[in-house]
């Protein structure tokens, strides 16, 4: 690589951290809002959401994994202790899922960053393409046992 | 490049949000503060993994070939691409948000953007643990879903943005 192909990589370096510090406020802003979720939402509480029939928990799985974004290990932790009471793997499903498709709590920033029609469809479509799937993973399941 | 931050009033309206909890509750308040803390320590690999990944792109593919692998002549190879792309993708989803808006401004098609972000659901390193929580069956039924959830996000994302930009036009 020549001198002048170093500097432009150099230069293409600088840009894009330029890039991502200017998103910084955005981005730490949504990390303290997570942070503020982790500590102060218990797994009780999310518990607490579910049992209250099929259709039902299917949509407080879907919204409930919506609000929560982190580690997705721990929904598979919390998805599991679910099962183990008794709430339906619809629900489950769709919980896990949401927690990794959509985040309420990164909206600001998806909207900041690629706009707001976009932002608007895609969490519109993912919400209705988590609740498809895990209905559809849940249905094939069955048909196949 | 002058440097312009964004969301300087979302992020004071976060320290906002804590100074208020703390009077409520400072011992947890606190500890989300640690926990943010850890976060962002935790993030760094994959924040400078986006940043040199994106100038990687920039610096490899002219805004032409962006378009060409990733724009609206792309065909089915971009979706492949955008797949791919969300499955061997690490971390939360906001830390790509800085490199999608750089590449959807070189003229990255938004549906793939719509199926990049749908396929990130499928986790690589953390299959054997699904397996291991779900069962086998759970996790290749699942995963195959996500796939096709994702594809078809993203066609339907671009159906409705072409329905939109139509009636503009119409307008």
């Amino acid at each position: 690589m020549n001198n002048k192909a170093k500097v432009s990589f150099v230069q293409a370096l600088k840009k894009s951290a330029l890039g991502f510090i200017s998103m910084s406020p955005m981005l730490l802003g949504v990390i303290g809002l997570v942070a503020i979720i982790q500590t102060y939402v218990t797994p009780d509480m999310i518990r607490s959401v579910f049992g209250k029939g099929l259709f039902i928990d299917t949509l407080s799985g879907t919204f409930t994994g919506a609000i929560f974004s982190g580690n997705p290990a721990v929904s598979y932790l919390v998805g599991g202790e679910l099962l183990e009471e008794g709430v339906s793997l619809y629900a489950v499903t769709a919980f896990i899922l949401s927690w990794v498709t959509l985040g309420f709590v990164q909206l600001p920033a998806e909207s900041e960053a690629l706009g707001f029609r976009f932002t608007l469809y895609r969490n519109l479509l993912s919400l209705i393409t988590t609740i498809v799937v895990s209905i559809a993973t849940v249905a094939t399941i069955g048909i196949i046992k | 490049m002058k440097l312009q931050f964004k969301g300087a009033k979302f992020f004071i309206l976060v320290v906002f949000v804590y100074l208020v909890l703390f009077f409520i509750n400072s011992e947890k308040t606190a500890a989300a503060l640690q926990q943010g803390s850890s976060i962002v320590l935790k993030l760094l690999p994959i924040f400078l993994a986006v940043i040199v990944l994106t100038a990687v792109i920039n610096y490899f593919l002219r805004p032409q070939q962006i378009v060409k692998h990733f724009g609206k002549e792309s065909g089915m190879l971009g979706w492949l691409y955008a797949l791919f792309g969300g499955i061997i993708s690490h971390g939360p989803m906001y830390a790509w948000y800085p490199m999608l808006q750089d590449m959807k401004n070189h003229g990255l098609r938004e549906g793939l953007i719509a199926t990049f972000l749908y396929a990130r659901a499928i986790k690589l390193p953390l299959l054997p643990l699904m397996v291991d929580y779900f069962g086998l069956m759970f996790t290749t039924v699942l995963s195959v879903y996500i796939l096709g959830g994702a594809y078809l996000q993203g066609r339907f994302m671009e159906y409705i943005l072409c329905l939109k930009h139509k009636s503009k036009r119409d307008l």
